[in-house]
Formats: structure tokens, sequence, C-alpha cells
């Protein structure tokens, strides 16, 4: 029963990630009906900048080498400042990867490659700059916290209960923001019909970019708060996790808040579930099980069926 | 947003990118053609090139990181000694894909003897490029089974798991007497992995330790803690470990985390001082097996050592560099000792590129080598011959973040 208990707080912890990064590519794909390729490295450039704010030291493998903020801010400081420089990263994506598009009205396949090549010009810059090897925040990034807690009779790591908490606060006030705010209101009617929104005084461009502001803020506390549970293995270790919010984002249904909540954690679940004998195959597992539940529902978990004109 | 479709009417775009598509299919070509002509003419006046393709990107780039500094050094040392070389350092990334584009790209550039890749999975899928091509190819960190039988050109520097491995078993052993069960770990995309993890599996059973659990992982992994859960009910006394430094680095610092206080053994692929940074203190106790001993005090090695030292601050030299500055180091002295043994006013340069290499290969398997590594040798087949071998333990340093591989007593090669 405890082990259970364990296995069941590891999968909700991870599926809140994917739930978090899938949320960024949510927003954009809700406003622009593009998929933001850019997003895993706005991701992994998160978790950077929360190994730097808190006094992290560049290798010695980065131009960057030995380099150090002169200042360490405590992990609570550090985390909401990386999400804030990470919207301000993603807005710059938008700003050279999106809006030229848009202005030209050029095909949807373009902006594909365009943040792909973003998202790849900004991890060989982290490359570059930080180098190649890896890096984890400290341990004792969480203060007086202790290592690990015993929860009826399971041992859990503290950084994943926490994981839990921030991903929890972060997705009630997004829904808070979505549901009760002008704002909110807005963004989501320009995710129903630009042209109205358009003709109903909402600044389209505006919200355009408040998705992106937003998806950036949450894709750099994700990447901060793997950071904290795991390590960043390097500039890449954000590709695994963008394709996996990928499969999380069909899963939930394209667009949908809720739904991509509730797909991360059944994904996170499900690696969760994988025997450990087997977990190397657990990407496999868990992409099947993605492939299965597609076939059943094309739409996703809470998406709405296409309806197609002709 | 227009939905227009490209695959309505023929779309000019579609039709350049076929154009320029085609012209660069046209332009491979003959690049290839110029190259296979080039193969058997005179090499010229100039240095001879020398290729390297290791991981400077991806999982394995801590590992390649280690190598390009052994490699620079080398090139440093032996300038002067012996022909005029010129190291040319390609990314090989960690995947099979890239490794074969930079083989490639060194092949095309005319090299004279290619080093690398960085893992033994790669090593697989590209050695038998430049095998085939007729140019010596020497392995600086590929220790998986069957490295050297891809081809009559491959030999390698790394000794191979089979000699290595059981060695921090035996010190596991030797540290604490009442270890009992084990649990093995083992990343099963990775053929280094895979084949150190059957080494280290037969180990434990000959010292009748039967794996109570044996976890399938991969190299991309980071988060094992269901992995940890499920092998810790099965209270094994120790772990063995068989994996990159991101990954590995990750299972050390989360099996701690968890509660797990036996004893920890890793492979070759987690030997780097780069582990430091993932599992911090956690790393501490962590028992490795050597191929080399930065306290060994030859002059190569001390020259070696002081030289690392200057260019990297003070650090100690990990394995996979000295590795890496064996692996120029036997191309350098082999190139070298061919020079001498030409007519007066004869040059390496001069000969065709293909006889070239094949007299480079032939002499370099025949050679004997002090390296950093100590004095190594090769079978005909291009096996490593090394006389010792040493088992470190990880000690941490206060501060979590440092620390060093502090050598246990000498253990002679079997």
């Amino acid at each position: 029963m405890d082990t259970l208990l364990q296995i069941l707080i590891n999968g909700i912890s991870t599926g809140a990630v994917y739930g978090l990064v899938a949320l960024g590519y949510t927003l954009v794909f809700s406003v622009l009906g593009v998929i933001n390729f850019a997003h895993g490295a706005v991701f992994t450039l998160g978790a950077y900048l929360t190994y730097l704010l808190l006094g992290g030291a560049v290798g010695a493998n980065g131009l960057l080498a030995g380099l150090h903020l002169p200042f360490a801010l405590p992990f609570w400081a550090a985390l909401p400042i990386a999400g804030l420089l990470t919207a301000l990263v993603s807005l710059g994506v938008e700003a050279s990867a999106f809006r030229p598009l848009r202005r030209q009205q050029a095909e949807p396949l373009l902006y594909l490659i365009t943040s792909l090549g973003a998202g790849v010009i900004l991890v060989n810059l982290l490359q570059i700059l930080l180098g190649a090897e890896g890096y984890s925040l400290p341990t004792t990034a969480l203060g007086s916290l202790p290592t690990t807690l015993s929860l009826a009779g399971a041992q859990l790591r503290t950084v994943q209960l926490v994981l839990l908490l921030v991903a929890a606060v972060v997705l009630a006030v997004l829904s808070v923001w979505l549901e009760g705010s002008r704002s909110g209101k807005a963004l989501q009617a320009v995710s129903e019909d630009p042209t109205t929104a358009r003709l109903l005084g909402i600044d389209s461009d505006a919200m355009i970019r408040l998705g992106f502001a937003v998806s950036g803020f949450l894709a750099g506390i994700a990447g901060g708060l793997v950071s904290l549970s795991l390590s960043i293995s390097g500039p890449y270790f954000g590709i695994s996790y963008g394709l996996k919010a990928l499969g999380v984002l069909v899963l939930g249904g394209l667009g949908s808040v809720p739904g991509a909540v509730l797909a991360g954690l059944i994904v996170g679940c499900a690696e969760a579930l994988v025997p450990a004998e087997w977990s190397g195959y657990r990407d496999a597992i868990a992409y099947a099980f993605l492939f299965g539940v597609l076939l059943l529902r094309p739409q996703g978990l809470l998406g709405r069926p296409q309806i197609s004109k002709v | 947003m227009g939905q227009a479709s490209i695959f309505q009417a023929p779309h000019r775009s579609l039709r350049a990118a076929s154009l320029l598509l085609s012209a660069s299919l046209l332009a491979s070509s003959l690049v290839a053609c110029g190259n296979s002509a080039r193969d058997d003419r005179a090499g010229g006046t100039g240095p001879l090139p020398i290729g390297a393709a290791i991981a400077l990107t991806g999982n394995a780039s801590v590992i390649g990181q280690d190598q390009r500094i052994g490699l620079e050094l080398a090139r440093d040392h032996f300038q002067g000694n012996g022909p005029a070389l010129e190291l040319t350092i390609e990314d090989g990334g960690s995947d099979e894909g890239t490794a074969t584009n930079a083989f490639r790209s060194l092949i095309s550039a005319d090299v004279v003897a290619l080093i690398g890749p960085s893992l033994s999975q790669q090593a697989f899928a590209v050695d038998p490029i430049a095998d085939r091509a007729g140019i010596p190819v020497i392995g600086p960190s590929n220790t998986a089974t069957g490295i050297p039988e891809i081809g009559p050109f491959v030999s390698r520097v790394s000794a191979p798991v089979a000699q290595v491995a059981p060695l921090s078993i035996a010190a596991a052993l030797r540290l604490n007497p009442k270890i009992r069960s084990a649990a093995v770990f083992y990343a099963q995309d990775d053929a280094y992995s895979t084949s150190e993890s059957k080494i280290f599996q037969q180990a434990l059973i000959d010292r009748n330790l039967k794996p109570v659990a044996v976890i399938r992982t991969s190299v991309s992994d980071t988060d094992f803690q269901s992995q940890i859960t499920e092998t810790l009910r099965r209270n094994p006394d120790l772990i063995v470990i068989s994996g990159l430094p991101s990954d590995g680095g990750n299972l050390v610092r989360q099996l701690r985390e968890l509660g797990f206080k036996g004893t920890l053994v890793a492979g070759n692929g987690m030997n780097s001082p780069n582990i430091y940074s993932i599992c911090q203190r956690f790393c501490d106790g962590l028992l490795i097996a050597q191929a080399y001993s930065p306290e060994s005090t030859t002059p190569i090695n001390r020259a070696f050592v002081a030289a690392y030292t200057k260019a990297r601050g003070g650090a100690v030299p990990p394995q996979f560099s000295a590795q890496a500055f064996a692996a120029y180091q036997v191309i350098a002295e082999t190139l070298s000792s061919l020079q001498v043994s030409l007519p007066a006013g004869a040059t390496l340069a001069a000969l065709p590129r293909a006889e070239l290499r094949r007299r480079l290969n032939t002499a370099l398997l025949k050679g004997r080598y002090q390296t950093p590594l100590g004095e190594i040798r090769f079978t005909p087949e291009g096996e490593v011959i090394q006389k010792q071998f040493y088992v470190a333990q990880v000690r941490m340093n206060p501060d979590g973040r440092s620390g060093r591989f502090q050598l246990l007593p000498t253990v002679p090669t079997p």
C-alpha cells in the first residue's frame, strides 16, 4: 500500500510538470492554432535561469566559464523570477518567429519551422555560453526542509511534494485568471474566434503576446521545478519533456486547458506504473497508451470533435 | 488563419525546394567522386590531418568534453616531435547519426587516422565505415565487448569492461564483506551499458550475489523514483549502475535521497568528475574502477597532469582525458617512427594516403607506448593490453559540489 502511494505521488508529480508544459503549448495553440516548437527550449532556459539565480556558477566548458551572479536568491524567489525572464524570452520568440509570418498570413506549417529554428538557436546558444555539462540545483536549495518525508509509511522526496505544491498553486492561479479576469476572458475570446474578438474591440495581437508570455512563464516554472527535483542534464534536456508534453496536449484535446492538466496527470501516473524492470521502455509504453486512447477518441479526452464543412 | 494546403496545385516554393535538393545531391555526388579520386594520389607536403569525432553535444557530451581537453593537450605536447600533424575535432554527438556524419566529414577531409567516437554504441555504427575506407581508428573510450573485432583497422586504448568492471565489485566486497544481495540498473538503449552490465551481473553471480532486481533504464532518463521505490522494497545491500554521467548521477542522488544506505558501484560511463555537479554530496562513497591514476609518477603522466592542471585551474585529470591523450599519442609516436624509417628526404605526406594509413595501422599494432595510462600495447586484433587498473572511491568535499576520486589500494592485472 505504501509502495502504491509512493508510486502514485511519483506519477502525479511528474504528471504535474507535463501538465504545466502542455498548458504552455495549449495557450499558444488556442490563440494561434499552431504549435510553438521553441517551447521545450524555453523550458530548458527556465531550468538554467533558476540555477544561475540560485548563485550557481557556469562550468568550465562554456564561453561564460566560471561566471556567477553577484547574489544568490532563495529558491522561492529564483523560481518566479526565472519564470518572468522566460516569459520575456517567449515574447522574443513570438516577435521573431511568429509575428512576421502572421503579418504575411503564411502557412501554419511555416510556423513549425520558424519556431523549431528559434528553439534550436536557443539551445545552441545555451550550449555555447554555458557548456554541455550537467548542472544540479544545490541539494540545500529548499533550506532547512528535510531531504525525505514519511507519509503513511511511504518514503517521499521533499522536492516531489514541493514540485506538486507549486504546480498546483500555478494551475489554480491560471484557472482563476482565465475564468475570472478580463484579460483571461479576452484571451479565451480570441481563442474562440479572433475575427469576432477583434470586432468586439479586443486587441488580438496583444492577446497573442499575452498567451506567449504566460506560456513562457509556465515553461520557465516547469523547467525550474524539474531542475530542483532532477538535474539539468545539458542544453538538450528539455526536448524529451517538450515531446512528452506535446503528446499530453494531443491527449488532453488540442486547446483544452483542463484537458492538458488531466492528460498530464494520466501520462505521469501511467509512466510511474510501468514495472521497474521495464522502465527503459517507459516512453514506448506511454506513447502506446496515448496511441490507443487517440484511436478511440481522436479529439482527445476533453477536446471538441472537429466538424468539417464541405 | 488561411488553411490552404501545400498539396494543392504545384507550389513554386516546392519546385524551388526540389531544384535545391537535386542540386545538393549532385554536388554531394561530385564531392564523393572527388574524394575517391583523391584516395589514390600522393598526399602532398602539408601537415598530416588527424580527425577526432567525439561527443560534444547530447547525453555523452560530458565525456566528450573531457576527451577534447585530452586531445588538445596531446596535440600541444607532441607538436614539433616527428611529422607535423593537424588535429581536427568534430562533434560526433551522442547518437549514431551524428557520429556517422562526423566520421564521413573527416574521411572527406582525407585524414590519416581517426580517434573516436565517444560511445561504444556509436562505434558499432561508425567504425565499419572507417574500416572499409582503410583508415585506422582508435577508440578512446569504447569499452564494450566486440569493438576491436569490428575490423582490422579498429583498435582501442580503453580497456574492455570485462577486464575493468569486476574490480569494483571485488573492492565493494573488500570494503563490506557483509554484502549478501545486489540490484543492477543499466541503460538498456546503450551498447556499452548493456555490455558492462552483463559483466557486472556475471561478476555478482561468480561471488554468489544473485541480483534481486535487474532494472532496465534509458540513457535519456533522469527520473528514477518509481524504479527505486520498487527496488528498495527488495532490500539490496549493493546497487551496481551502468550508465552515463547524466542518468547515472541522477540515479545515485535519488537512491540516496530515497534512503538507500548500502554500497554503490558505478561503471566506466560515470567515471568523470562531471558527476559531481549532478549527484553532489550524494556521490560520496561511490566506487568506480579506473584505467587511469593521476597519481602515477611516470614522466609522461607527470607532464600530462601538469599540463591539465595548468589548463583547468588546478583540477586533476579524469580518465577520459588521459585515454584521449593516449589515443593521440599512439598515432603521433607511430607516425614519428614511420617518418624515421623513411629514406632521407622522403616524407610521410608524400606517400599515397591509402599506403600511409596501411603502414600506420600495421606499425601501430606492433608498438609499445609509455602513456599516462602506463605502458600499453595491442593484440594483433587491436585490443589494448594495459598493465595496471585501479578502483577509486568518490570523496566529496564539504561544499557538496567538488570532490576527488580517491584511489583504493592498487589491484594488479589478472
